[in-house]
């Protein structure tokens, strides 16, 4: 049986890291071939747990609009950002709501305002602890 | 990328710039840390109407592919020690810069090499070197006295004020966050949503400045050179600024800038900084404003980590270290996000 993506990813790490790296004399070429396994393992990471962090991510993002939904007024570029959002899970849309947050603040008075920004990152906080299981 | 300037080049150079044909270049040495300007360290041998010379020098380069991209000029690290030449801020003296790009693939400046190492407190060695250091009692206020230096220096006698002067109020830390914006921008990348809600957090709270200095942007040990257990010059005047003096001590108190110690920068027990900081300038430190400029140096190091696996990603370096640390702004960023309380 093939190995899968991330498996093959993996394997390649392990070359560069266990025979390849090694053999290399010059410091700096050595470096770039065990830098290269880092990256190679922590690209399988990612891909090995894509699917279940995408589906996580698509969960908490449509709970996350209900809940910025409810509490913005309608027509608010933040309850513009939170509709587009729904559709569009990129960091652009997220950055957008984000920012269109900030920008309402003073009309959307203090409480509001630190109610929402209170929720957001509740999603934020989730979406940097799953980067979080790959970076360094 | 720059190609590699041969030693003959720059032989030549020095050769004319000093007059001096018969100028020989030994013990050159490549400095193969950092990823800003490219650093090479020699002596320079000429006879002039005084006889027999020896000048230690040290080459700056700008390869072109630096982390603060235009951030950080070599003009201005120039002209910057020039203006601390003489002074009592410990610095290398500066011989020339050379704009003209064409003459070594990219403009650069040569200074004095001054005498000391400079270990990087990340590594087993480093640490080593500053806790022994620390135990020995001279280096730690000597690190201390130059942040003093720098901080009591009348920079405006010295013509420092090129390098713009902040309006009243919060417009420093407005400054700060733009420029560091800039970088952001420049990468390409559409940023994190975390980085985007700690640049509108950073926006809304920023600190009144109660006085300016000259600040230098990134004072730690690693970015200083030591002989003989003290401070012998203040490197890497990349990210200086007329600012709140807040902004180096927060770095100094940053837990950033060491691992596995209480010793701030490695090397400083956190009372004795504040006390011979606060005697030396004259100023209190505060608490809660350094706490604002370390989420903005965590903004910071997220914006650097953008720039760095950017230049990868854009194809201008191709040192894989850079990709690595793509993996590294999570970090940081979580950082901020714990001092903003989430």
């Amino acid at each position: 049986m093939a190995l899968g993506a991330d498996e093959l990813l993996r394997s390649l790490a392990g070359a560069l890291r266990e025979r390849i790296g090694p053999a290399v004399g010059d410091p700096f070429a050595r470096t770039q071939a065990f830098m290269a396994a880092v990256i190679l393992e922590k690209l399988a990471g990612e891909l090995a747990h894509a699917p279940a962090d995408a589906a996580a991510a698509a969960t908490e993002r449509a709970a996350l609009v209900v809940d910025v939904l409810a509490l913005a007024p309608p027509g608010s570029a933040v309850a513009t950002a939170a509709t587009a959002l729904a559709d569009d899970g990129s960091d652009a849309a997220w950055n957008a709501l984000v920012a269109a947050l900030y920008a309402e603040r003073a009309t959307l008075g203090a409480g509001v305002f630190d109610g929402l920004l209170g929720r957001v990152r509740v999603a934020l906080r989730a979406r940097l602890d799953r980067a979080l299981a790959y970076a360094s | 990328m720059s190609a590699e300037p041969s030693v003959e080049v720059i032989r030549g150079y020095l050769a004319a710039h000093f007059r001096a044909p018969d100028l020989a270049l030994h013990d050159v040495e490549r400095i193969a840390v950092g990823w800003s300007h490219e650093t090479w360290l020699f002596d320079a041998a000429f006879t002039d109407a005084d006889g027999p010379q020896r000048l230690g020098l040290c080459l700056r380069r700008d390869p072109g592919n630096a982390l603060l991209r235009d951030l950080s000029s070599l003009r201005t690290q120039y002209e910057v020690l020039l203006c601390l030449d003489g002074t009592d801020v410990p610095s290398p003296h500066p011989y020339l810069y050379e704009e003209d790009a064409s003459v070594l693939d990219g403009p650069f400046l040569v200074m004095a090499k001054v005498p000391g190492v400079c270990p990087s407190p990340w590594g087993r060695e480093g640490r080593r070197f500053y806790t022994e250091a620390a135990a020995r009692g001279v280096l730690p206020r000597s690190f201390t006295d130059a942040l003093v230096a720098i901080h009591t220096l009348d920079w405006r006698a010295v013509g420092l004020d090129f390098l713009g002067v902040p309006g009243p109020g919060d417009d420093f830390a407005r400054r700060e966050i733009a420029t560091w914006r800039t970088l952001i921008s420049a990468t390409g990348v559409e940023p994190d949503p975390v980085l985007t809600d700690v640049l509108g957090w950073l926006e809304a709270n920023a600190p009144a400045t109660e006085r300016h200095t000259l600040v230098h942007g990134a004072y730690r040990t690693g970015n200083v050179l030591v002989h003989d257990d003290r401070v012998s010059a203040v490197l890497d005047w990349e990210t200086q600024v007329i600012g709140d003096p807040m902004y180096d001590v927060a770095y100094v108190l940053s837990e950033l800038n060491r691992e596995g110690t209480d010793l701030l920068s490695n090397l400083v027990e956190r009372d004795a900084f504040v006390r011979d900081y606060e005697a030396g300038t004259g100023f209190t430190i505060d608490v809660d404003v350094c706490g604002y400029y370390q989420v903005l140096y965590a903004m910071r190091s997220a914006a650097f980590w953008m720039s760095a696996s950017g230049l990868y990603a854009e194809g201008r370096n191709t040192d894989l270290r850079l990709a690595r640390t793509a993996w590294s702004i999570p970090v940081v960023l979580d950082q901020a996000a714990k001092a903003l309380g989430y």
